[in-house]
């Protein structure tokens, strides 16, 4: 299949003498085209979630599989190629590059996989005018606002044509005319490109850009049926 | 390369403070080879000069050709021992000069009076006048420096100190011994000048200070038991027994050794600091899927870029400050000397930002996440 599954996954941290159930035999399923939220206070393990989903972090049991394959098994070097090639993050306003212009921004992930092609130029241009920014591909990071900033994380995220995206508190410092301009941006994306997205956040007022909404709880996940209510 | 260009634009002004480090570190590297080697130069380079494999010196002399004393009827008996090809024997003195006929007062010139035995290959190429003559006891070869200081060819010498003469029949090139240019002369007018006090020569008839030998597979050993009373060295062993020429050399490599070693501290320091400082910056980009390869080639390449840029400015520096400096200073470039500095400067340089390679394969790319700055 593809898209993103995760089989009774848990994660357990060792603090000391003290072991710390971080997820606690979590499953999920993201279908292409599908963005899904995940909420839930701070420490209720929704970034290890985004983590382990990133191969950033194994599982301490269940699987998890991005695109078909299990990466509990993989090396170091494969799940940054997995990283690379399999999944988009976007990260918070500041993880930009500070000394590459938006355009490199872009280029830059198709860096390290080789080369750049012309046809790699064209659809970076194509991405970054979609969101907003084809006035300002020669600007380097601190020449832009943090709106614009974080639509350049987002077209980073798709450079790679990946299945997957992943969004980690995107709006967390955005002004909220700012912070629904991003969300509806990623929602749109996931939408015309077809990619199984998750983004996790502590805005609420995002939420209903989303297919899904989960609520992460001392390393438990619930499906949220109505977030209207919840809220 | 990409990120390595990049970065180096954007951050113009600390990459170019690091780089003026380098520049000074290598333009001091390469003044010192400089000095070191035209000190060397001044010091041994009639020696160095001949095409000569060992040195046969009197026992107990300790390779020092002041100190050494033989006699010339040992020549016949070295040339018979096995797989010697050429000899030729030698002697030196210092003396200073004064053209004839100067007035009293006028500056005399300090000079080292070598005797060879005209025609053999310790007789230096000229390049103006005539060689030395057995017939013509009064010529000398006087090495081309002299002519700075007023001398041609026809001059008669004065020597300070003796009743002795000479005139200048030729010159000859980078000839110094001592620190001092070079006047060749006969052996039979060397001695004269040189043993002129009675008992001066120990006594020993026709009197040499060495043999200069050419043979390559000759036994130092051998000979020593072979004939009473010498020691053979090879040509290196009697270039470092030149006075001073150990200690001179010696200082000067210890002040690039010293040099090369800080410039790879500082190089490395300033690139571990750095990239300590974009620790969360790498762990972004190895969220995002670099490899730590990726991101170990734009460090090395960059400092590479960085180091090779301050070298050749450091390299053009260097010939700017030898362009201008004065004549007498004793500073002579080798290119090849040149090329391995500023090499061992660049691979020093890249293995030192190695170290910084190492803290990157360690940066978790997890601090990508959840953090606001």
């Amino acid at each position: 299949m593809t898209g993103l599954l995760l089989k009774n996954v848990s994660k357990v941290y060792k603090e000391g003498n003290e072991e710390v159930k971080a997820m606690d035999n979590v499953s999920l399923s993201i279908e292409q085209g599908e963005f899904v939220a995940i909420i839930g206070p701070s420490g209720s393990g929704k970034s290890t979630l985004l983590s382990i989903a990133g191969a950033l972090l194994h599982a301490s049991t269940g699987e998890v599989i991005i695109n078909g394959t299990d990466i509990a098994s993989l090396s170091e070097k494969q799940l940054s190629n997995v990283r690379l090639k399999e999944i988009g993050f976007i990260l918070q306003t500041s993880n930009l590059i500070p000394y590459l212009t938006v355009l490199d921004q872009l280029l830059v992930v198709k860096r390290m996989t080789g080369s750049v092609s012309v046809a790699d130029k064209s659809f970076a241009r194509e991405l970054l005018t979609e969101l907003g920014l084809g006035a300002k591909l020669n600007n380097y990071p601190s020449q832009l606002s943090g709106g614009e900033r974080q639509r350049t994380a987002i077209a980073r995220a798709f450079m790679n044509n990946s299945s997957i995206i992943l969004a980690d508190e995107p709006t967390a410092s955005l002004d909220s005319n700012r912070a629904h301009e991003v969300v509806q941006l990623i929602s749109k994306e996931v939408k015309a490109r077809d990619k199984a997205a998750i983004m996790v956040t502590h805005d609420e007022r995002m939420l209903g850009y989303c297919d899904r909404i989960y609520r992460m709880e001392d390393g438990l996940l619930k499906h949220v049926e109505n977030h209207q209510a919840s809220v | 390369m990409f990120l390595a260009l990049k970065e180096l634009r954007y951050g113009k002004l600390r990459f170019a403070m690091i780089g003026f480090i380098i520049v000074l570190v290598a333009w001091l590297v390469f003044i010192l080879s400089g000095l070191g080697n035209g000190l060397s130069t001044l010091s041994a380079a009639t020696i160095k000069n001949m095409d000569a494999d060992y040195v046969v010196f009197e026992e107990g002399s300790s390779s020092s050709f002041s100190k050494s004393m033989l006699s010339e009827s040992i020549s016949s008996d070295l040339k018979d021992q096995a797989n010697v090809e050429e000899m030729a024997p030698f002697g030196s003195a210092m003396g200073a000069i004064l053209k004839e006929g100067s007035e009293e007062g006028e500056d005399k010139t300090d000079v080292a009076i070598l005797g060879i035995s005209p025609g053999t290959f310790l007789e230096p190429k000229l390049i103006e006048g005539k060689p030395l003559d057995e017939k013509n006891q009064l010529g000398v070869l006087a090495n081309d420096t002299l002519k700075e200081e007023g001398y041609t060819i026809g001059d008669t010498l004065t020597l300070d100190g003796s009743t002795e003469k000479f005139q200048i029949i030729g010159f000859v090139e980078n000839e110094t011994y001592n620190h001092l240019p070079v006047l060749f002369t006969t052996l039979d007018h060397w001695r004269l000048y040189n043993f002129a006090a009675p008992g001066s020569n120990n006594g020993i008839e026709d009197v040499v200070n060495a043999f200069v030998l050419q043979g390559t597979d000759i036994d130092a050993a051998e000979l020593d038991k072979n004939l009473d009373g010498i020691e053979t060295v090879t040509k290196g062993q009697a270039v470092n027994g030149m006075p001073g020429y150990k200690e001179e050399t010696g200082t000067i490599y210890m002040m690039l050794a010293f040099l090369i070693v800080i410039s790879a501290f500082i190089i490395s320091v300033f690139f571990y600091v750095l990239t300590i400082q974009k620790t969360n910056q790498f762990g972004v980009m190895k969220a995002i899927g670099a490899s730590n390869g990726f991101i170990a080639k734009a460090i090395v390449s960059q400092v590479f870029i960085l180091s090779l840029v301050s070298v050749l400015i450091g390299i053009a520096l260097t010939y700017a400050t030898a362009a201008v400096m004065p004549d007498g200073m004793p500073f002579d470039l080798d290119v090849t000397l040149v090329i391995i500095f500023g090499a061992a400067l660049l691979v020093i340089s890249v293995l030192s930002s190695l170290f910084s390679v190492r803290k990157i394969t360690k940066i978790d790319p997890l601090t990508a996440l959840g953090r606001v700055e």
